[in-house]
């Protein structure tokens, strides 16, 4: 699916991440792995640390605490919002939704519509679209939540996932401008895909109980596959939809899976590794749908503080799902990424 | 390329692969793993511009086999 939005704009943005450190050889170590495997897994795929939500914080948590930085930093009013969406496959509970407790612990308006995407790596761009549409549809201002705990999914004895995920909450600010600004999206699916990146219990289908079945099981390789199958296209497309060229794309922002899927997705589209945000993964692990604003306000921040840039950003994942946007953002408020609690 | 250059080149991209021959069979290897398998799947991909699967590389079961994935170009 293509979708083209205009007169809308990314007015800021904040991310929160967790408070506890973990190092990726350290961990292996401990749990008795072979150092020559660390080292190599460490080289290869580009993990080195990552950090996670101290006990009891969750993804709302993040969420909270980056959308409150923002609205602050930002002066705006919250009774000005007119929707709140909180992308998440971490909710605090199966029901109510994560938007309606955000909507109360921030104190929007009742007028206000509040409601969950459930999509992973996807999803903030599938959150972006949705603001824009709503944006058109006589929403003023609305604010798009994205976060998870992926970390506490993972079995801690998986040394193929474990060491992955990181926790983090994002907020972005989408407003309607009097500006002919544009975004382009490109969207797919592949549910043929949904086994390879899966938690089985926990829903209705197989209630939780199963230790294992409760855990998210993911298979590297097909991800990797479907990753370079589907991301570059839909990068190519978006570009296209939006009449620029690979070379006029100031930054390349790509879900932050790990270094080597990002660095093996940029090749694929050509884009030199100056222009793709790839070090952030290193640092924070997959974040999940909080990847993408997190690579946006750790490598372009003070860009997109300063001044206009052509961004195309491209999220894949769990589903497999995957969306792609193009368009042009900045100046903007970009709060700094901080770690809670504080 | 020929066959001995696309050798080459795959050992410089696939650790594990460092001292292999076209006989090495891939299952004698200590560290023939799912990282190695991405390894091969991103080398044709990046270093021939050739999509393989993962259940591909895993049919494969020497070195030759590996190379034998590669279209013959004059």
């Amino acid at each position: 699916m293509q979708s083209s939005l205009t007169h809308v704009r990314l007015a800021g943005l904040a991310v929160t991440v967790g408070s506890v450190v973990r190092d990726f050889q350290a961990e292996g170590l401990a749990a008795g792995q072979d150092p020559a495997q660390l080292a190599r897994l460490a080289k290869a795929v580009g993990l080195r640390e990552r950090r996670v939500a101290a006990p009891g914080v969750t993804a709302l948590d993040l969420c909270a605490d980056a959308a409150a930085r923002l609205l602050d930093e930002a002066a705006v009013d919250v009774t000005s919002l007119d929707a709140i969406i909180f992308v998440t496959q971490t909710p605090d509970h199966p029901q109510p939704n994560n938007a309606s407790l955000l909507h109360a612990r921030l104190g929007l308006s009742k007028a206000a519509a509040a409601y969950d995407l459930s999509l992973g790596c996807s999803g903030w761009v599938y959150g972006l679209h949705q603001a824009a549409m709503l944006c058109g549809a006589g929403a003023a201002r609305v604010l798009v939540c994205a976060g998870d705990t992926l970390s506490r999914l993972v079995d801690p004895n998986d040394p193929a996932t474990a060491p992955l995920f990181g926790d983090a909450g994002s907020a972005m600010l989408v407003e309607k401008t009097g500006e002919a600004t544009s975004m382009h999206f490109v969207f797919g699916t592949d549910g043929t895909g949904a086994s390879a990146i899966i938690v089985p219990a926990g829903g209705a289908r197989q209630p939780k109980g199963a230790a294992v079945a409760d855990c998210l099981h993911m298979d590297g390789a097909a991800v990797y596959e479907f990753a370079l199958r589907e991301a570059p296209p839909a990068i190519a497309s978006v570009i296209k939809l939006a009449g620029w060229t690979p070379e006029a794309v100031n930054h390349l922002v790509l879900h932050q899976a790990n270094r080597f899927v990002v660095s093996s997705v940029a090749r694929k589209c050509g884009f030199p590794e100056d222009k793709v945000p790839m070090n952030l993964v290193e640092q924070f692990g997959n974040q999940s749908s909080a990847s993408i604003p997190a690579a946006m306000a750790h490598a372009c921040s003070e860009v997109l503080q300063g001044s206009r840039r052509r961004l195309v950003v491209c999220g894949f994942g769990v589903g497999f799902s995957w969306g792609a946007v193009a368009l042009e953002a900045g100046p903007m408020i970009v709060a700094p990424t901080l770690a809670f609690p504080r | 390329m020929t066959p001995e250059q696309k050798l080459d080149a795959l050992r410089a991209d696939v650790d594990v692969l460092a001292a292999a021959t076209p006989e090495t069979v891939l299952s004698s290897l200590p560290n023939w793993d799912s990282l190695a398998i991405l390894l091969v799947v991103s080398h044709f991909e990046h270093g021939h511009q050739q999509t393989v699967t993962g259940a591909q590389i895993r049919a494969c079961r020497s070195v030759a086999d590996l190379l034998a994935l590669l279209p013959h170009k004059p």
